[in-house]
C-alpha cells in the first residue's frame, strides 16, 4: 500500500500535466520484460512508472533475455528496453527477419562486452590492460586443472563469444572455459577476492559488477568490421577474431509492431528514451549498492532525474 | 402374488469365474466336479444352487471360507451377474433388470449387512445410517427422523454424531444392521455379520438380532462360517461345499440325519438336545396313551431331559403351543439323542 | 543364519542360461572396446550422414499441430491461447489482486494485509496440528512479511493457487479415467514416464509459445509437472476402496454417480490427499525453474539476486521457500491424518464453528488495524529484517577460512585430476556399440530381458540423435555423482536408522535440503571448487544424497521386529545383524532409494548447467533462447531415455528382490 500511496501522490502532483497528456492509448496493460540484472529491472520500472503517469496501466513480467524477442514478436511482452548488440544482438535479429518487432532507436550508452580483470590482477601483472602481457602473466592465473596455461572465464556458450578462437588466434597461452551463467562469473571472481588471486573473466559494461569490483577489460588489437568473417582483418593476416569486440556496441530498444498503433502515445515516449551509461550505472547503484527494491530505485531515479524524462513524455521539450 | 410363492427362488445357478464363463457354461459337460472345472481354468463360485426361501423365512448358508456362501449371497442381491440358471425376487426375474430398475429394487426391498461392516468412513453414525435414504432422494428431515428410530432402535440412541471409527466393533455392526434396515427391506441380507467380532460381543449381537427379527419378522438370508450360530439362528440351514449345496434342510434334521459325509461331520461334535425339538421326533398317536402331562413340540431335548429322565412311560405325547396333543415321542429316542448314544 | 541375499530365488531355475548370455554380452562388449585401435570409424561414432534429422522433422511436426494465428490456420495454439488469455488469465488475476493487487477483477485497490493472511494461517495450522502448526504457518507468514519478502511471496502463491488445484483437478479426472478404463491406464503409463524423466527446460519452452510468456506459461508448466502423482495417487487410492464398501454403497442404491462422489472418492480420501500434497510439493519445486519463463515472485527475484551476487538476500529467500515448503508440506499432511471429530448433541453453534470464527475475527482485525497501523499491512524494504549484507560476509568469512580453502583445494585437485576427468575421458574412448552393449548387459542382470531390450534401444535411439558425446558426458556426471552419494548416504541412514531421534533428525535435515532451491547453493560451490567437474558432481551430490539416506533410513526401520529379535538370539553381532538380517531385507526399499538418486541425478545435472557444463543441459540452455522446438524436445527426450533405462533396470529387479523376500 505504501507504493501504491507514493504512485498516486506521484500522480496527483503531476495530475495538471496528466489531463494535458490524455491520449488514445489502450487500457490493455503494457507489459515490459524484465530479466535478471537490476540495471535492467530498474530501468523497466522507471519507463513503466513513465508510462503509468501517462495513464497507461503497465504490467511487468519475468523473462529469460533470450527468449524474450520471440515473445515481442508475439506480442505476448510489447516492448525491450535493453537490447545488448553482443549478448542479444543474435537473438533480436533473427526475431527481426522473422517479423514482429522492430527497433524502436538506440540508447545514448554504449556496450562493451570483453575480457576483463579486477584491479588487484594489475597488482601482479603490471603489463596490464596490453593483451602483450597475458602471456608472460599465464602462469598466474592457472588452476589446478590447467598446468601452466591460464584460465580465462569466457561466458556461457549461448552468447557466443568466441573466446577460444580469439586464444588461438592470438597464440595465448591460454585455457578458455565457459561459465553457465552470469552468476558464475561473478562467483568466481567472488572466490579470487579475498586473497586478491588474479583472474580473467568476460564481462560488460554498463553492469553492476563495476561498482563492487573496479577493474579494466584488456586491451585487444582495435576491432574492425569484418573481423569475424574475413582473415585478412586485423592484425594476423591469416586469422579470424583476431581483434577485440567492438568497444562501443549499440544499447538498442525494440518494440512489438503493434504497440504504435495500440498505444501510439507510449510509444512515441519509448522513441525517444535514450540512457547513457552514467544514468544506467546510476539505476543499478541503487539497487546493488543501496539496496533499494526496484520500484523504490526507479521512484527515486525519477524524482531525482525530473528534467531528463520530462523532455521525453508527450507535450515536454524535445 | 400369493403369500406361499417363495421370495427368492433360485433354479440351478451358476456362478464361474475364468476368462469367458458363459461360453464355457454352455459347452461344459453336465455333471463336471469342482476340481475338474478348476483344471479347465475356472472356478465354480457358486455350482448348480437351487434353494427356495419362503417370506418371513430365515435360511442359514453354511460353509467354510471358499465354499462359495459369499458369492452366492452376492448373486442373490445381484452384486454378481450370474453365469448361468435364474433368480427370481418375489416373481421377477432380476437378471433381466435394467440398471435403473435393479437400483430401485435394492432402494426399496433390500439390505444387506456386511462382514467388516462396509461403513463410510467420512460419515457420521447419522449420515452412515441414512446414506439408503440420500442415495433414494428422500429430503433431509424425513431421513434424519427415519435414521435416528433405527439408531434408537438398535440401541445406538446418542451416538448418531460419532464417527465409525470412534465405536467399538460391535457397535460399528449395529450401524451396518441399522443402515441396512434403514429402507424397511423386505429381504434382509447378512453376509457373516458377527464373524469380525469378539465371541462374547458374537452371543450379544445373535440375542440382539433374534430379538429384532422377533419385532420385524424379514424374510433373510444369513451366512456362516459357525456351525454354532447357524444353529441357533436358522429356520433352514443350507450346507455349502466347493459352491455346490450339500444339503438344505431345518437344523434338527442335518442334526439327526445329515445326508452326505461332509455334513456329517460338522454335525459329529455338536450336542444334538441342544437343536433338536421335541416335535421333530414326533410320531402318529397310534393308540398310545395321551393322558398324563405332554411335553412341549417347541422344547429342545435337552429342555426337556428332567422331563424325559424321570417319566418312565415309553411314549410321551407332545403338545403343540395350545396345549393340544399332537402325537406322541419314544422315550427312549429322545434319551438317545439326550445321551448321544444313537 | 543364512544369508538371505545369496539363497537362491525360487525364479532361478533358469539361472544357467541367463548367465550364459550375460557373459556373451559383456564379452562383446569387452572385445569391441579393446579393438578400438583397430575398428572403423563407423563403429565407434555413428557417422554423422546416418544421423535423421529429427529435430527438423520435429519441428515441422510441432509447426503443423500449432497452427498459425498469424494466418489464422486452426491448430492447438489457438486453443492453448484462448484458455491461456481467458479463464487461466482470468484467474491468474483474481488471485493476482487478491495476495498482492493488480489491475484485474475484482479490482481490489490494495491486496489483503499480510498480517490478515498470517493470522488465518495461524489458525489454520491449529486447527490442524495444534500449536506447532499454527507457530509453523503464523510464522512463516510473519518471516516472509519481516524480511521483506511478502510481495514476492505472494507473487509466487498467486500462481500456484492457480496451478496446484488445475493440477488436483486433470490429477483426479485423469487419475478416475486410468482406474476406470484399463485401456487409458495403459496408455498414459508410458507418457507419465517419460513426463517424469524429461528435464524441465523441455517444459518451459512449448509453455511459452502455446500459453504465453508470464504468469499463464509459469502456471501451464508447474501443473503439467506436477500433475503426474496425482493421476498415480488418485488410481491407486481408488483401487484400493475396499469391495465391502463398494458393495454397501451398491445395496444401497447408489447410481454410478453417486458410487463415485459419494462412495468411492471419499473413501480413497488418504491417497487422494497425499497426492494432493505431491502435487503441492512439486509446484513448490518448479518456483525456481518457471522464473525463467516469467513466473513472477520468489523465483525471479532469486534468479535477479544471484546475477548480482548478493548470497545472503539469495539464501534469505531460499529459506522463505524451504519455510513456505514445509508449513504447505506439514499442513498438507496433517490434513490427511485429520479425522472428523464428533460434537457431542447441543453443543452451541459458535463452539461447533470455533475455528472458523477464530480465523474471521482474527482477519476482520487485522485487517482493519492494518488500515490504521501500516507496519501490519506492509513492511518496506527499509523496515524489513532483512540481513543481506551480514549473510553474505559470513558467507564469504566462511570459505575465507584458510582450512576451508585448504580442504576444499586439495578435494578439488583429487577429484579432478584423478578420478573425474579420467573417467569422463575413459567413458567416451569407449565406442558407441560397446558402450551400447554395456547398458544392455547391466540392464540385463539387473532386471531381465525386457529392461535389457529397453536399453538397447534406448541407448540406440540416444545414438540415433546424434547428441551421443553430450549424452555421455551427462551419464558420466550422474554416475559419478550417484556413486559418491552412495558412499556418503547409505552409512548416513544406517547411522541414522540406529536411534528413532537421530532418524527424524536426519529425515528433517533430508526434507529441508530437498526443498532448499538448488540454485542457491551452486554459488558457494563455484567459489568453493571452481568452474570444474567436481563443482557439477558435488552439487548434484546434495540432492542425490536426499533419497538415499531416507530410503536406508525407511528400509531398516521397515525390518520385521521379529527378524531383527531372531538375529539377536542367533547370537548375531551387531555387524552381523546388519550385514546378514537387515541390509538384505532392506535392499527392495534401498534400491527404490538408489533408483530416485538417479532420477534425481538426471533432474540436477541439467541446472548443473548453470555452473558450465559441456552435457546435454548446456544445450538445452541454449535452446531456450530461440524457438528450436524441435532440438530441445529431442534433448529433452534424450535425457529421458537414459534415466529410463535405469528405472526400469532397477525397478525389475526391486520388485523381484521384494517377491522373492515375500514382502510384497
Amino acid at each position: 500500500m505504501k507504493l501504491s500511496h507514493l504512485m498516486s501522490a506521484a500522480t496527483l502532483a503531476l495530475a495538471t500535466t496528466t489531463s494535458a497528456w490524455s491520449a488514445e492509448d489502450s487500457s490493455d496493460p503494457i507489459v515490459i520484460p524484465i530479466h535478471n540484472w537490476s540495471s535492467q529491472i530498474v530501468m523497466s520500472n522507471v519507463v513503466g512508472q513513465m508510462f503509468e503517469m501517462m495513464g497507461n496501466n503497465v504490467e511487468y513480467v519475468t523473462t529469460d533475455s533470450q527468449a524474450v524477442y520471440e515473445s515481442v514478436r508475439l506480442g505476448d511482452v510489447t516492448l525491450e528496453l535493453e537490447v545488448w548488440e553482443g549478448a542479444f544482438g543474435a537473438s533480436f535479429r533473427t526475431a527481426l527477419e522473422k517479423g514482429g518487432l522492430h527497433d524502436a532507436g538506440d540508447h545514448n550508452a554504449v556496450t562493451r562486452e570483453d575480457w576483463w580483470y579486477p584491479m588487484w590482477t594489475k597488482d601482479a601483472c603490471p603489463g596490464l590492460p596490453d593483451w602483450k602481457a597475458l602471456n608472460d602473466c599465464a602462469h598466474l592465473f592457472a588452476t589446478a586443472e590447467t598446468g601452466d596455461q591460464g584460465l580465462f572465464l569466457d561466458g556461457p556458450v549461448d552468447w557466443l563469444k568466441h573466446g577460444k578462437e580469439r586464444a588461438e588466434a592470438l597464440g595465448l597461452n591460454y585455457v578458455v572455459k565457459n561459465a553457465g551463467s552470469a552468476a558464475a562469473l561473478w562467483a568466481h571472481i567472488g572466490a579470487a577476492e579475498a586473497d586478491k588471486k588474479p583472474v580473467l573473466v568476460f564481462n560488460w559494461t554498463p553492469n553492476f559488477a563495476e561498482a563492487v569490483w573496479p577493474g579494466e577489460f584488456v586491451e585487444f588489437p582495435a576491432w574492425e568490421d569484418g573481423c569475424d568473417t574475413d582473415p585478412a582483418k586485423g592484425p594476423i593476416p591469416d586469422k579470424l577474431y583476431d581483434c577485440g569486440n567492438p568497444a562501443d556496441g549499440y544499447l538498442k530498444k525494440a518494440a512489438w509492431d503493434g504497440m504504435k498503433d495500440k498505444w501510439p502515445n507510449a510509444y512515441e515516449v519509448l522513441t525517444k528514451i535514450s540512457f547513457t551509461n552514467a544514468q544506467i550505472a546510476e539505476m543499478a547503484r541503487l539497487v546493488d549498492i543501496e539496496d533499494y527494491e526496484p520500484e523504490e530505485a526507479a521512484e527515486i531515479w525519477l524524482e531525482e532525474n525530473e528534467e531528463i524524462w520530462k523532455g521525453w513524455m508527450p507535450g515536454g521539450a524535445t | 402374488m400369493s403369500t406361499d410363492q417363495p421370495v427368492i427362488s433360485c433354479r440351478n445357478i451358476w456362478k464361474l469365474f475364468g476368462p469367458d464363463p458363459r461360453a464355457y457354461l454352455a459347452a461344459m459337460t453336465p455333471g463336471r466336479s469342482y476340481d475338474e472345472i478348476r483344471a479347465d481354468g475356472y472356478i465354480a463360485g457358486v455350482k448348480d444352487v437351487t434353494v427356495d426361501v419362503a417370506r418371513g423365512e430365515m435360511l442359514v448358508i453354511m460353509g467354510l471360507s471358499g465354499s462359495g456362501k459369499s458369492t452366492l449371497v452376492r448373486c442373490l442381491s445381484r452384486l454378481h451377474d450370474i453365469t448361468g440358471g435364474t433368480i427370481e425376487v418375489e416373481g421377477q426375474d432380476i437378471m433381466a433388470l435394467a440398471e435403473k430398475d435393479l437400483i430401485e429394487l435394492r432402494r426399496s426391498k433390500m439390505g444387506m449387512v456386511f462382514q467388516s461392516f462396509g461403513l463410510l468412513p467420512h460419515r457420521t453414525v447419522l449420515d452412515n445410517v441414512a446414506f439408503p435414504l440420500e442415495m433414494r432422494g428422500q429430503d433431509k428431515h424425513a431421513r434424519r427422523a427415519r435414521a435416528m428410530e433405527v439408531i434408537e432402535l438398535v440401541g445406538l440412541g446418542g451416538r448418531e454424531e460419532y464417527f465409525p471409527r470412534e465405536l467399538s466393533g460391535g457397535q460399528q455392526q449395529r450401524v451396518g444392521i441399522a443402515r441396512s434396515l434403514a429402507i424397511e427391506p423386505d429381504i434382509w441380507f447378512l453376509d457373516e455379520p458377527f464373524s469380525a467380532l469378539d465371541p462374547l460381543i458374537r452371543r450379544e449381537m445373535q440375542d440382539e438380532f433374534l430379538r429384532l427379527q422377533g419385532m420385524l419378522g424379514k424374510t433373510i438370508v444369513f451366512i456362516t462360517h459357525d456351525f454354532d450360530e447357524a444353529l441357533r439362528l436358522a429356520d433352514r440351514i443350507a450346507i455349502m461345499k466347493d459352491g455346490a449345496i450339500e444339503q438344505c434342510d431345518t437344523p434338527d434334521r442335518i442334526v439327526l440325519d445329515p445326508q452326505t459325509e461332509y455334513v456329517r461331520k460338522f454335525t459329529e461334535d455338536i450336542d444334538k438336545a441342544r437343536v433338536v425339538h421335541a416335535g421333530t421326533l414326533l410320531t402318529p398317536v397310534n393308540g398310545h396313551a395321551v393322558d398324563g402331562p405332554p411335553v412341549a413340540a417347541h422344547e429342545t431335548i435337552q429342555k426337556l431331559a428332567r422331563q424325559l429322565v424321570n417319566d418312565e412311560r415309553a411314549h410321551l405325547p407332545v403338545a403343540d403351543k395350545s396345549g393340544k396333543v399332537i402325537g406322541v415321542i419314544e422315550r427312549q429316542k429322545a434319551l438317545d439323542v439326550l445321551l448321544g448314544g444313537a | 543364519m543364512a544369508d538371505i541375499a545369496t539363497t537362491a530365488l525360487p525364479s532361478q531355475p533358469s539361472s544357467p542360461p541367463r548367465d550364459r548370455v550375460l557373459q556373451v554380452l559383456l564379452v562383446a562388449a569387452v572385445v569391441l572396446t579393446a579393438l578400438k585401435p583397430v575398428l572403423p570409424d563407423m563403429l565407434i561414432r555413428l557417422p554423422e550422414a546416418w544421423i535423421p534429422p529429427f529435430a527438423a522433422w520435429l519441428d515441422a511436426f510441432f509447426e503443423f499441430i500449432k497452427g498459425d494465428p498469424a494466418t489464422g490456420r486452426f491448430g492447438l495454439m489457438t486453443l492453448t491461447r484462448w484458455f491461456a488469455e481467458g479463464p487461466l488469465d482470468f484467474l491468474l488475476g483474481f488471485t493476482a489482486n487478491l495476495l498482492e493487487g493488480k489491475y484485474r477483477w475484482p479490482f481490489l485497490s490494495d491486496p489483503i494485509p499480510w498480517s490478515a493472511v498470517a493470522v488465518v494461517g495461524a489458525v489454520l495450522g491449529y486447527y490442524l496440528g495444534g500449536w506447532k502448526m499454527a507457530l509453523l504457518a503464523g510464522g512463516t507468514f510473519v518471516w516472509t512479511a519481516a524480511m521483506g519478502q511478502w510481495e514476492i511471496t505472494m507473487e509466487t502463491l498467486s500462481v500456484l493457487a492457480v496451478a496446484a488445484p488445475l493440477g488436483f483437478l486433470i490429477g483426479l479426472v485423469m487419475g478416475i479415467a486410468a482406474w476406470k478404463w484399463k485401456a487409458f491406464d495403459t496408455a498414459i503409463k508410458p507418457a507419465l514416464a517419460v513426463m517424469q524423466t524429461l528435464p524441465f527446460y523441455t517444459y518451459l519452452l512449448p509453455a511459452v509459445i502455446f500459453f504465453k510468456v508470464g504468469p499463464t506459461a509459469g502456471a501451464i508448466a508447474t501443473t503439467i509437472y506436477a500433475t503426474p502423482p496425482m493421476i498415480l495417487m488418485t488410481a491407486l487410492g481408488l483401487k484400493k476402496v475396499s469391495p465391502e464398501i463398494i458393495e454397501a454403497g451398491k445395496m444401497s442404491g447408489c447410481t454410478r454417480w453417486q458410487m463415485l462422489t459419494k462412495v468411492y472418492i471419499p473413501s480413497a480420501r488418504t491417497e487422494i490427499l497425499v497426492g494432493v500434497n505431491q502435487v503441492i510439493m512439486l509446484s513448490l519445486a518448479m518456483v525456481v525453474l518457471t522464473a525463467f519463463i516469467g513466473m513472477p515472485g520468489l523465483g525471479g527475484k532469486l534468479l535477479a539476486m544471484m546475477n548480482s551476487f548478493k548470497l545472503g538476500r539469495s539464501f534469505e529467500i531460499g529459506v522463505t521457500i524451504v519455510l513456505v515448503a514445509i508449513m504447505l508440506d506439514q499442513m498438507s499432511k496433517a490434513w490427511v491424518h485429520k479425522l472428523p471429530q464428533h460434537h457431542e448433541k447441543g453443543t452451541l453453534w459458535y463452539i461447533r464453528h470455533k475455528y472458523l470464527l477464530a480465523g474471521v475475527v482474527g482477519f476482520v482485525f487485522f485487517f482493519v488495524l492494518a488500515q490504521f497501523v501500516e507496519y501490519f499491512n506492509e513492511v518496506g524494504r527499509r523496515q524489513s529484517l532483512s540481513m543481506g549484507r551480514e549473510i553474505d560476509d559470513v558467507i564469504k568469512g566462511f570459505l575465507n577460512i584458510d582450512a576451508v580453502q585448504a580442504t576444499t583445494g586439495f578435494i578439488r585437485y583429487i577429484l579432478n585430476v584423478w578420478v573425474l576427468v579420467p573417467f569422463r575421458d575413459a567413458l567416451l574412448w569407449v565406442p558407441t556399440p560397446a558402450f551400447i552393449l554395456f547398458m544392455i548387459a547391466f540392464a540385463y542382470a539387473l532386471g531381465g530381458k525386457r529392461p535389457a531390450i529397453y536399453a538397447g534401444v534406448f541407448f540406440g535411439l540416444v545414438a540415433l540423435t546424434g547428441w551421443w558425446d553430450r549424452a555421455i558426458i551427462t551419464l558420466y556426471s550422474v554416475i559419478s555423482a550417484v556413486f559418491i552419494s552412495t558412499l556418503i548416504g547409505i552409512p548416513l541412514g544406517i547411522f541414522a536408522a540406529r536411534s528413532e531421534k537421530w532418524a527424524n533428525r536426519i529425515l528433517l535435515v533430508c526434507d529441508t535440503a530437498q526443498t532448499f532451491p538448488s540454485f542457491i547453493y551452486l554459488l558457494p560451490a563455484i567459489m568453493l571448487f571452481g568452474i570444474t567437474d567436481t563443482t557439477v558432481v558435488l552439487s548434484i551430490v546434495i540432492f542425490t544424497t536426499v533419497p538415499l539416506t531416507r530410503y536406508t533410513i525407511e528400509g531398516l526401520r521397515a525390518v520385521p521386529i521379529e527378524m531383527s529379535e531372531a538375529a539377536d538370539m542367533s547370537g548375531c553381532t551387531r555387524w552381523q545383524k546388519l550385514t546378514s538380517v537387515q541390509l538384505p531385507l532392506a535392499m527392495p526399499t534401498l534400491a527404490i532409494g538408489f533408483n530416485q538418486a538417479i532420477m534425481f541425478a538426471f533432474f540436477m545435472v541439467i541446472i548443473a548447467a548453470f555452473i558450465g557444463t559441456q552435457d546435454l543441459g548446456q544445450e538445452l540452455q541454449r535452446t531456450l533462447a530461440g524457438t528450436d522446438l524441435g532440438k530441445n524436445f529431442v534433448l529433452g527426450i534424450n535425457v529421458s531415455l537414459m534415466a529410463l533405462t535405469f528405472d526400469l533396470a532397477i525397478m525389475s529387479w526391486a520388485n523381484r528382490r521384494r517377491k522373492a523376500l515375500g514382502l510384497a
